[in-house]
């Protein structure tokens, strides 16, 4: 189908501060679906809640705007549900690997066929600036004023270590990058996994547009994807360098059957399109008798 | 003619698959069936029995007492010794020494050598169960052939030589009492068999499973938790056969935000669990409201608080149901009160949940949900699949606008419309929001969401039956209860009629919301009113007051774990009149007899 971006504008204004780099996120993220001709009403984008966590009204396809950290349960269901829609997942990282972090490991075991965009602002961001899970090492924030002294949570590795199937971190400053890397995750068949570097100009003083411009480079085809073990170590490479070495790009992809393609129930007919008025349970009534 | 069996043995030593096969024996053999299982919290030692009570009438409830125990270990005499009738009997195995306890005089012992019959049979020690199901239907006579054929459909899926080796064993028990009962035999009846017609045999918990099915449940997501597991198991076993696809999720919160997806995008889903994970649920059940979102939820109540008594059962959470989750908005609150009512409403619920676009909850309890009651197939005429407002052909909409999901509606009720549609966008949220679904925090529209969410209300109420009554229109005096203690109630009235007592009794099944016209007029057609409450502190008591304005006379209450028996009614009930009705208003009652399955080591056994 043939899609363009204004197809997926709304009027609503977007209310996030001026130079978020969620803003970078959601123009990727149209340009996505534009690009591989997403209808809008067969794409559902769930989400938790924060600041990032707004975003499916932003875009004009169905949404679903949950409670903190359960955008994955509910978009799986979703999925369930209905596997000929398009099912997107959004959220912070405080929804994604806080809150909500039991969800994020155990859906990778599933490899149910979607897409989950964490912006990674390493701050609390809707509730005005607290430590978050990603927040590293000494930075000062309203919960830590001596500064963080917990391991920053490694999302990427916790991905490979946990079966997921495409695993990319992407910059909301570089959005051309990021776009060809959700399209590449929206057209993975599985579950696939996009960590966004989403400065955060209110709270996050660290982790700025400067701070990033320095540090990330781009993976290229040097990178075997398919090495689980490299794509590990790329995964460390920031802790290794000190933070000075930061990659972005697809760090391993792997093809394996998707959850719903092992349920004979949904093969052939989605639920939500099963025969209510059809329904028999006379075997049933005879085993238990 | 009413007789029942006990099987006692140490927990993991099968008697709840033996109290099955039992009751498939009496049910086809056109008895009516009550299995009720009693067991601890753990997977091997501590105590586990259940009773297979079995009826020429209609019965609905399991017995204090009863006729033959059978004993697989010398805990199980221990147990059930003062629980025997008169003229009753004890089947044990042979090497169990009964010195130690003081059998009641009017009881008999009949030890068999299960293991050396087993040994002669060829067969080995798993079969010890289907050899003392033998013995004692021996003991009453009961055609092999009922039990030879219940083995096959048994044991069938694991081969021809298992089927025939479970028989061979039965058959050396089944003569060997056959032979050895003696004068035993006359202080028991014998029981022959009336008709072979089939009943069904189910417990709450897969009543409201398939009840569910029937009713267009496709979805259901759930984390296991003592009692309401078996209601996953039974979804998962026969997932393929009823094409729905059933979630096994990370924790509770999951299962229950799960559930509320597959809901958003157009099928009907369900939850179940019990207080711990309802717990886990609140927030998302919250939002299921304020997005509107159509959800089932099965709470089957165990003792609480926290991790309680997770194998016994109580009626507590009801306010907890009541009130789960921050803010007002409105919910259904169902309680079967027997397997019928179990399926009807497990299918009725997400007919309410959808029409009204809110979270129904069907409230059980551990007694309703695991026991086994024998019944005929139900009733499917006359349940019907009605969907609510859901539209699918929408006109284009005009640029830049939304459809309107929460639109502001008289009846409350909005049209939902699900992913796939064209035309229909829109975001479902767990925000206040305006009619599109975007935030909004405007003080009007905040009102008018409330006001429209609530409006809903008035349409319930009229689907919301009165209670119902059970035993004559008049009475003298009646039980009142909620949920699953229609059982013994209903038993009740039958003892109490034997003793010259006139009674009946006012069942509530819908217990939110309430409906305080017809509340009152059922409660002003009683003369002396007696609720009976599993619980401490007579929770729907308390909301009868709250929302009705009315009050029964006596509240008893009963929070040791079990639920009434019809015996402890009939004697309340008994005391009540003998005083004309004089005395305390509140009555608190116990099991007289302390015992404890989980810790066995405190009896020195
Ligand atoms: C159960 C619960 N706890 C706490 C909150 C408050 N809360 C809202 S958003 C948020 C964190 C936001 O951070 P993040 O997820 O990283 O998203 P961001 O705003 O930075 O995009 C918190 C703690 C909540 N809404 N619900």
């Amino acid at each position: 189908m043939v899609v363009s971006i204004k197809d997926l504008d709304v009027k609503e204004k977007m209310q996030w501060c001026p130079g978020c780099g969620n803003f970078g996120i959601v123009s990727a993220l149209k340009g996505a679906i534009a690009d591989l001709g997403l209808a809008p009403h067969e794409t559902v984008i769930c989400s938790g809640i924060g600041c990032s966590s707004k975003l499916p009204h932003y875009l004009d396809t169905y949404g679903f705007e949950s409670i903190h950290g359960r955008g994955l349960p509910v978009a799986s269901a979703i999925k369930l549900a209905n596997n000929n829609l398009n099912v997107i997942s959004v959220g912070g990282d405080g929804d994604g690997y806080g809150i909500g972090v039991q969800h994020f490991v155990h859906i990778m075991r599933r490899n149910y066929d979607l897409t989950y965009i964490v912006h990674n602002n390493q701050i609390y961001g809707l509730t005005t600036g607290q430590a978050s899970p990603t927040s590293m090492m000494g930075m000062k924030t309203k919960t830590t004023p001596w500064g963080v002294i917990e391991e920053p949570f490694r999302p990427l590795a916790t991905a490979i270590n946990s079966g997921a199937t495409f695993v990319a971190r992407g910059y909301a400053g570089d959005p051309v990058h990021l776009k060809e890397l959700i399209k590449g995750a929206i057209a993975h068949k599985g579950f696939a996994f996009v960590d966004v570097f989403q400065p955060c100009v209110t709270f996050n003083k660290i982790n700025t547009y400067p701070w990033f411009q320095q540090r990330v480079y781009k993976l290229d085809g040097t990178h075997d994807v398919k090495d689980k073990w490299a794509a590990m170590q790329k995964a460390y490479e920031d802790e290794k360098t000190n933070y000075q070495k930061v990659p972005i790009g697809l760090f391993y992809k792997v093809e394996k059957p998707t959850y719903e393609s092992q349920l004979p129930q949904i093969k052939d007919v989605p639920l939500v399109k099963h025969d209510l008025k059809k329904i028999d349970i006379s075997m049933a009534y005879k085993e238990l008798e | 003619m009413m007789f029942s069996f006990k099987i006692g043995a140490q927990a993991g030593a099968g008697v709840m698959v033996t109290g099955r096969m039992m009751a498939k024996c009496f049910t086809r053999g056109g008895f009516h069936v009550v299995e009720y299982p009693e067991y601890p919290s753990l997977v091997r030692g501590g105590h586990n029995v259940v009773e297979v009570a079995v009826s020429d009438k209609q019965m609905y409830s399991p017995t204090q007492k009863c006729d033959v125990v059978i004993a697989l270990n010398k805990d199980a005499i221990f147990y059930h010794k003062d629980f025997v009738k008169k003229g009753g009997v004890i089947i044990y195995d042979e090497p169990i020494d009964t010195k130690q306890f003081k059998i009641p005089k009017d009881v008999h012992l009949l030890p068999v050598p299960l293991i050396k019959l087993i040994e002669k049979a060829g067969g080995n020690n798993n079969m010890i169960n289907v050899v003392a199901l033998a013995s004692a239907l021996a003991l009453v006579e009961y055609p092999f052939e009922i039990l030879a054929k219940v083995i096959e459909d048994e044991f069938g899926r694991k081969g021809a030589e298992i089927v025939k080796k479970n028989i061979d064993a039965a058959t050396e028990g089944y003569n060997y009492v056959t032979e050895n009962k003696g004068d035993v035999v006359n202080l028991v009846k014998t029981i022959k068999p009336t008709s072979n017609a089939r009943k069904m045999l189910i417990a709450g918990n897969e009543a409201i499973a398939l009840g569910a099915v029937k009713g267009g449940m496709k979805f259901y997501s759930a984390y296991p938790m003592t009692p309401a597991s078996s209601i996953l198991h039974y979804l998962f076993a026969n997932e393929r056969n009823f094409n729905i696809v059933v979630k096994q999720t990370e924790d509770e919160i999951a299962a229950m935000n799960y559930a509320i997806g597959a809901s958003f995008a157009g099928v009907r889903s369900m939850t179940g669990t019990s207080g711990g994970g309802f717990a886990l649920m609140t927030e998302a059940l919250g939002m299921a409201a304020l997005a509107e979102t159509p959800i089932v939820t099965a709470l089957v109540q165990r003792v609480g608080p926290s991790t309680g008594m997770p194998t016994w059962t109580e009626q507590a959470d009801l306010r907890f149901a009541l009130h789960a989750s921050q803010g007002d908005f409105l919910r259904v609150i169902l309680a079967p009160g027997d397997v019928d009512e179990c399926f009807y409403l497990g299918a009725e619920a997400f007919n309410l949940a959808e029409k009204y676009q809110l979270p129904v909850i069907i409230i059980s309890d551990k007694f309703l949900a695991e026991t086994v009651f024998s019944t005929e197939r139900f009733d499917e005429k006359k349940m019907k699949i009605e969907r609510g407002k859901i539209v699918d052909n929408l006109p284009a909409l005009e640029p830049n606008t939304r459809y309107k999901r929460y639109k502001l509606t008289k009846d409350g009720v909005s049209p939902r419309v699900f992913p796939g549609t064209p035309n229909g966008m829109h975001v479902g949220t767990s925000y206040e929001h305006d009619e599109t679904g975007f935030s909004s925090e405007s003080f009007i529209m905040r009102t008018k969401q409330v006001d429209k969410r609530d409006a809903k209300l008035a349409g319930l109420l009229k689907e919301i039956p009165a209670p119902e009554v059970y035993g004559p229109k008049k009475a003298p005096v009646t039980i009142v209860c909620w949920g699953s203690h229609k059982l013994p109630a209903l038993d009740a009235l039958g003892i109490l009629e034997n003793n010259g007592i006139k009674a009946n009794v006012l069942h509530f099944s819908y217990l939110f919301p309430l409906d305080k016209n017809k509340i009152e007029k059922a409660m002003k057609q009683c003369t002396k009113t007696v609720m009976f409450e599993n619980n401490s502190t007579g929770q729907f008591t308390g909301m009868l007051k709250q929302y009705c304005d009315v009050e029964p006379d006596f509240l008893v209450l009963k929070y040791d774990g079990r639920q009434f028996f019809a015996e402890q009614m009939a004697e309340e009930i008994g005391k009540l009149v003998k005083k004309k009705f004089k005395g305390d208003k509140d009555i608190r009652i116990c099991e007289k007899e302390d015992l404890e399955y989980y810790n066995q080591q405190r009896y020195g056994l």
